[in-house]
């Protein structure tokens, strides 16, 4: 990471190895079209590279900070662009999948904690974890996922603590363990 | 601390989560800075946020993404540290990178375009110092025109289509059967917009424009949609 922030297109390069699939996985979940997941990874690492990194060690991990980032970028492109309306219209449906290959235990760990946090989620109460979902993945703000449900917007933010309060009991092993 | 403490706790959840507007999210920050409760509330919570994007299926990312990112990170490196970079790679291989294996029967057609842009439409106008070459386009609807000074030039286009994010357009020198890059820019609402060429022109051959990723690329990524040829 220091040698990121030094300007070394080697290191760079091992940053984008190691977080590049997690971060191009994230932002395709959010917005379902490859070439816009494309065009906002690279958005988002290049920011990194330019600003030479403002990485945080207190802040969590490097993965952590990544997807940060990812999702913030993101979020800027949802409310900016058409995908929204297409999105919403979406939201219920199969999405398109392009799995990745398992070629490595590091990959498969990531699979198997995947697998894991969505476990975790699956015990939410369901309109807590659609409230989460929408906001967090859908890119939608407090106001828009409470006229979509037709809820106050009070309930809306309550669901988002309260769920996100759950969450944390669920995963304090996750948390306390900060997968690399 | 604000008076209005507890509607700003109640929005520790959308804060963690990206739903906040931006107008929203900059007045919980600022609330933040007084209130040690809402601090820690949104530290107690975080973890599980940060947690949400770990359960994603994770996807392959197109090869070319790792490719087009290394390309900008590598240039940008080599300028930064004062060596000139590989500004200038041979046209062939060029297209060659652009087409894949299908390179004889394209490096015939993308001839043939050059053909017919040095034969048809060609107007120069202007006087000694300055003179203004009127470009070819392959897109409808647009058009764009080259000024030509002594040591650099201005390309103005109009009619060009507003990119998706992160893409933009970026101007190319063809010369001595090398292409070498020079700026990006994007378009107005209007379909206009300028770039600067800060190069002698005078024993080049060409002016190209492409579509790339932002950020720009070491090689054109797909035919040239403009030509002003020189």
């Amino acid at each position: 990471m220091q040698l990121v922030g030094e300007g070394s297109p080697r290191a760079f390069e091992l940053l984008y190895d190691r977080h590049g699939g997690a971060a191009f996985s994230l932002a395709y979940r959010m917005v379902g079209d490859r070439v816009m997941a494309e065009d906002i990874s690279q958005e988002a690492f290049l920011s990194i590279w330019r600003s030479r990194m403002r990485y945080d060690a207190s802040r969590g991990s490097v993965r952590t900070w990544v997807l940060g980032i990812v999702h913030n970028r993101t979020i800027d492109a949802l409310r900016r662009g058409s995908v929204h309306e297409r999105r919403r219209e979406q939201f219920e449906g199969v999405e398109e999948r392009h799995e990745a290959r398992e070629r490595t235990d590091v990959e498969a760990a990531r699979r198997e904690e995947a697998r894991s946090v969505r476990t975790a989620l699956d015990t939410l109460p369901a309109e807590q974890r659609r409230t989460i979902e929408l906001a967090y993945f859908g890119g939608f703000s407090h106001s828009q996922i409470a006229e979509l449900l037709d809820e106050p917007i009070g309930t809306i933010k309550g669901r988002m603590r309260l769920g996100l309060d759950k969450l944390r009991d669920q995963l304090a092993d996750f948390a306390a363990g900060e997968f690399a | 601390m604000t008076g209005d403490h507890t509607t700003y706790r109640d929005e520790v959840g959308a804060y963690l989560l990206g739903a906040l507007s931006d107008a929203e999210r900059a007045s919980f920050e600022g609330h933040l800075v007084d209130c040690a409760e809402c601090r820690h509330e949104v530290e107690r919570l975080r973890p599980a946020a940060d947690l949400l994007p770990r359960s994603v299926e994770q996807v392959e990312p197109p090869p070319g993404l790792k490719r087009s990112l290394m390309e900008v990170v590598e240039r940008e490196a080599n300028e930064r540290d004062g060596s000139p970079s590989e500004r200038r790679t041979p046209l062939a291989e060029r297209l060659r990178r652009l087409l894949g294996g299908s390179l004889r029967p394209a490096l015939a057609g993308a001839a043939v375009v050059l053909a017919i842009a040095a034969g048809f439409g060609v107007a120069q106008l202007g006087g000694e110092d300055t003179r203004t070459v009127v470009a070819q386009t392959t897109l409808p609807d647009t058009s764009g025109s080259l000024k030509v000074h002594d040591d650099d030039a201005i390309l103005e286009v109009r009619g060009m289509p507003s990119l998706e994010r992160g893409r933009v357009y970026q101007a190319w020198v063809q010369r001595d059967g090398m292409v070498e890059p020079e700026p990006t820019f994007e378009v107005g609402a209007d379909g206009r917009g300028t770039v600067a060429v800060p190069e002698d022109l005078s024993d080049a051959q060409a002016v190209l424009l492409t579509r790339e990723p932002r950020g720009g690329s070491r090689a054109p990524s797909e035919k040239p949609i403009l030509t002003v040829t020189l």
